[in-house]
């Protein structure tokens, strides 16, 4: 069946739920193996066939280890320049998150979120973006990305923050929530955020404001339909490390309730167990 | 209209030929496979393991099998004995997974039965309500039953399965060439090509699919794995049965609007079987609810997806003019059959959505325009020109401004939810006051009398 076998055989993609996302990664895996074949003559290659690599919806750049845009599919003029300190509206630095999630190892195909704005527009948009590493034949370090613009909320990328965070509170102890709960960090986009909770439902990282609040009481925090998913979810993490809750929620500009998801782990700080979770949408069955 | 388009190819009670029989029900079979996407959404919604989400669409095609034989092999006192076979329901969707997310599935269990038993109470009331559906609404209504269906058939045609989901061009070269396959094997075709348009066409869709999306291959070699054969088992999440009165108003409303589908449904139904009729017949109408009915509270107790009729079944057997019920019956047992039968039945359901949306589009067209002729075939005066023209303004108006209604007072929110069961409650409520005047004269003449 050797005819048959897709280019994307070694390309897991099955933890998306949406076909964007999906395109999206194999837009960039793609343009990643031009470049790991053709090496630096790649990049006249994708120069001269700009429009083969920006669609309405995202478009390819590639980056030195520098942060100097070796090829910007979608806004030419940035080519040649150093972007690496460059900060979105909030002041996230979009170059440095992707460097690191390139190192990840809970991350792939190194996602990462941030603003940008479309070519030729004079407005912020949401954007998530995924990167591959690419050592071209002479030798030299690049990366390739490409970026959703309005992108849909999938459960991976709620994974992949809590995942980390799990991880870097147990390397690092109570020195790690400072990190986390900081909104420039990678643990908080768009209106997603890292928390953290003690078993009594005692907040160590509020899942609403940047402090602690009183008066929330998450095991007892209910849904639209009297679901408590806090609750449900430590009764799963009893005999998982690792719980996905799903539950529902009133949209004002919607008939139907909006399906939310909860990923919630078991963390060890500095010796008592906490619990670190996310909370992302779902999407709709047409 | 001339004869070779009125001609009836099987009647409602005449047994068909074997082989006539035989595939008539498999391409009423494929066609309700499309119904299937609703359990394998649903399992993953429950984040279901692999074992649950293979027994929960078994005991659903159990039920919805059990429940078309039910509703056509001329049981006493059940079953309309019409072409109307049971699919899983998209109505009842959104309320089960609120069940199994608030009590697991013993709660949806328990709640659907409750659906069904509900739904069967409301049989002999709506067999009442003859005097309020006159020819017109009648029509009106069938025409609805197709109109109801327009979303998730153009979705599939563009072969989308979430809102706002990326789309393919080959999706849609694969769904726009599939229908018209369908649609001129159905104007063209003679004999064997005009009673098997949808199944040609079909079939004609998934070796497209096949040739330009190779992912669809590669979906079928995966079936590798399955095994041929297999018994549904009563595990851990299907031993149990609750219910909850907090969630009995939402399952009341949805039982009464899934009643008043199956009604339109029914009518239908009836319209296509039985043309010389002059005025409804409600009493296959009323054994038609009570076999829709029974057939929810049978997936409940089973522990499968509540099921209700299928509009683009029927809109099948208008197109094709095989009406024989006994098709129903045969598409039910191959559907109780194909439960043990995983391998094949995966195969099946692996049909590319885009070739499952050219086939309801193409039911669709035949319930919008037999419910429009109806409508139209009587004399016209402007009571009914409001009457229906207010009635359409309001069901269409749920599905154009769904956002407008999620902020609409709660009592318009119960009432106005789609267009099917909307536009047939407006139509009935306005015909009676906009005839108010002829009522009262007709009571006081009795009066006088």
């Amino acid at each position: 069946m050797t005819g048959c076998q897709s280019r994307y055989e070694n390309l897991d993609l099955s933890m998306y739920q949406y076909r964007d996302t999906k395109n999206l990664v194999k837009f960039v895996y793609d343009a990643a193996s031009i470049l790991e074949k053709e090496g630096m003559k790649g990049l006249d290659y994708f120069r001269h066939n700009r429009t083969m690599f920006i669609t309405e919806d995202y478009y390819l750049y590639i980056y030195d280890t520098d942060g100097i845009n070796m090829f910007h599919a979608g806004m030419e003029h940035l080519e040649g320049k150093n972007l690496a300190d460059i900060t979105d509206k909030d002041g996230k630095k979009p170059y440095q998150m992707a460097l690191r999630a390139l190192e990840d190892p809970h991350n792939p195909h190194a996602w990462v979120h941030y603003s940008w704005w479309e070519p030729g527009k004079f407005f912020p948009v949401p954007k998530s973006s995924c990167h591959f590493k690419v050592t071209t034949p002479e030798g030299t370090q690049l990366f390739v990305g490409g970026g959703l613009n309005y992108p849909f909320e999938e459960k991976e990328f709620i994974r992949i923050i809590v995942d980390g965070a799990v991880d870097l509170i147990e390397k690092k102890g109570k020195s790690a929530l400072s990190e986390i709960s900081d909104p420039l960090s990678h643990y908080h986009y768009r209106d997603v955020c890292v928390f953290a909770f003690r078993p009594n439902g005692d907040i160590v990282i509020s899942p609403i404001m940047g402090s602690s609040i009183y008066g929330i009481q998450l095991l007892e925090c209910r849904d639209q339909v009297g679901h408590k998913p806090f609750m449900s979810a430590l009764k799963k993490l009893k005999s998982k490390n690792e719980a996905w809750e799903i539950f529902m929620v009133k949209s004002r500009y919607q008939r139907q309730l909006v399906k939310k998801c909860l990923y919630l782990r078991k963390a060890v700080l500095s010796g008592e167990e906490i619990f670190v979770g996310a909370i992302t949408n779902l999407p709709m069955p047409v | 209209m001339d004869k070779e388009e009125t001609a009836i190819e099987y009647s409602v009670n005449q047994v068909p030929p074997l082989r006539h029989l035989l595939l008539s029900s498999i391409q009423h079979v494929l066609i309700m496979f499309v119904s299937l996407a609703l359990p394998v959404i649903f399992a993953s919604q429950i984040m279901g393991s692999v074992e649950f989400t293979a027994n929960f669409i078994a005991f659903s095609m159990l039920a919805a099998g059990l429940g078309s034989i039910m509703q056509s092999v001329g049981l006493p006192f059940i079953g309309s004995r019409y072409l109307c076979p049971n699919v899983c329901g998209p109505s009842y969707f959104s309320l089960s997974l609120s069940a199994a997310w608030t009590g697991g599935i013993p709660l949806m269990r328990g709640m659907i039965i409750v659906a069904g038993l509900i739904e069967m109470a409301l049989a002999p009331v709506l067999q009442k309500l003859k005097n309020v559906f006159p020819t017109f609404i009648v029509g009106l209504v069938v025409a609805m039953v197709g109109v109801s269906v327009i979303k998730i058939s153009v979705a599939s045609v563009f072969g989308v399965a979430y809102q706002g989901d990326g789309i393919r061009n080959s999706d849609i070269i694969i769904g726009i060439c599939s229908l018209m396959v369908m649609v001129l094997c159905n104007i063209w075709g003679r004999g064997f090509v005009k009673t098997y348009c949808l199944l040609i066409g079909m079939v004609f869709g998934w070796v497209l699919a096949v040739l330009l999306l190779p992912e669809y291959w590669h979906s079928i070699l995966e079936v590798h794995d399955v095994p041929l054969f297999a018994l549904p088992s009563m595990g851990h999440a299907f031993t149990h049965i609750t219910f909850d009165l907090k969630m009995l108003i939402p399952f009341t409303i949805i039982a009464i609007s899934g009643s008043l589908k199956s009604f339109g449904n029914l009518l239908a139904a009836q319209k296509i079987s039985e043309p010389g009729l002059q005025e409804p017949n409600f009493v296959p109408i009323r054994r038609g609810l009570l076999a829709d009915g029974a057939s929810t509270a049978l997936a409940g107790l089973l522990g499968g997806m509540a099921v209700d009729t299928s509009s683009s079944n029927i809109g099948l057997a208008g197109a094709t003019k095989v009406l024989s019920r006994w098709i129903s019956v045969g598409a039910g047992v191959i559907f109780v059959v194909l439960a043990f039968l995983p391998k094949i039945s995966t195969v099946l359901s692996l049909t590319p959505k885009p070739v499952f949306g050219a086939a309801i589009v193409f039911t669709g067209c035949f319930m919008i325009c037999i419910g429009l002729q109806e409508t139209f075939s009587e004399t016209w005066d402007p009571r009914k020109t409001f009457v229906v023209g207010i009635a359409l303004f309001s069901g269409l108006s749920t599905a154009f401004l769904p956002e407008l209604y999620a902020r609409a007072p709660h009592v318009i929110q119960i009432f106005f939810t789609d267009p099917l069961p909307t536009t047939a409650i407006v139509a009935v409520v306005l015909n009676q006051i906009f005839n108010i005047d002829l009522i009262i004269g007709r009571l006081k003449k009795k009066n006088h009398r």
